[in-house]
């Protein structure tokens, strides 16, 4: 999974059924020098695209969240999904110590 | 399947709960020299890879999937081993 930065939420009027009652946060991409800076960094750091991400945990604006991207992301639902991105943890806490070798 | 160092972990009471006791360990890809390439990825790690150690991480998801045992699981990356050497005599 791959670490970001909650920017948003989407609502959906119309969805497929299989994602009714989900919600959509928007998130922004941890980069590298964000990690670095701590789970307290500014999201104007991230350089990547902001995604959408299917969210059934209930990540909220400014928390950071752990996300599968890829074909994984369907699997926990019982029908094929159109999703591609769904947040499966909220990071309480982050220990990072960057390699200066 | 690529080429990692451990660089930390995290922390989350809110999770999938196929990641109920898992190890959450966070991997900077890199290259053959060593040097970081791209942005750190999280993966379940079961071999206990200590910090700054360098790892092989793979993203098949129905190999992780069957690792944690629930088939429902969205896990993706998990590490398959820590790297003794890169090429013979090389240790790391």
């Amino acid at each position: 999974m791959k670490l970001g930065t909650v920017i948003g939420r989407v609502t959906l009027a119309k969805t497929v059924k299989a994602l009714e009652g989900g919600r959509f946060l928007i998130v922004s991409p941890f980069s590298r020098e964000q990690f670095a800076a701590g789970l307290d960094a500014p999201t104007s750091m991230g350089t990547d695209p902001s995604l959408v991400v299917y969210d059934n945990i209930g990540g909220g604006v400014k928390q950071i969240i752990g996300y599968v991207e890829g074909r994984e992301a369907a699997q926990p639902f019982e029908q094929p999904t159109p999703v591609d991105a769904i947040n499966t943890a909220l990071v309480d806490e982050m220990f990072y110590n960057p390699w200066k070798g | 399947m690529l080429l990692a160092r451990v660089e930390g972990n995290i922390v989350a009471t809110r999770k999938h709960p196929s990641l109920d006791g898992w190890r959450l360990v966070i991997c900077q890809p890199i290259s053959a020299d060593g040097q970081a390439e791209g942005a750190p990825q999280v993966a379940i790690d079961s071999h206990g890879a200590g910090m700054h150690q360098q790892v092989v991480i793979s993203s098949d998801g129905a190999a992780a999937r069957k690792a944690v045992g629930d088939e429902k699981s969205p896990v993706r990356w998990l590490v398959i081993g820590v790297v003794d050497e890169h090429e013979p005599g090389v240790r790391v």
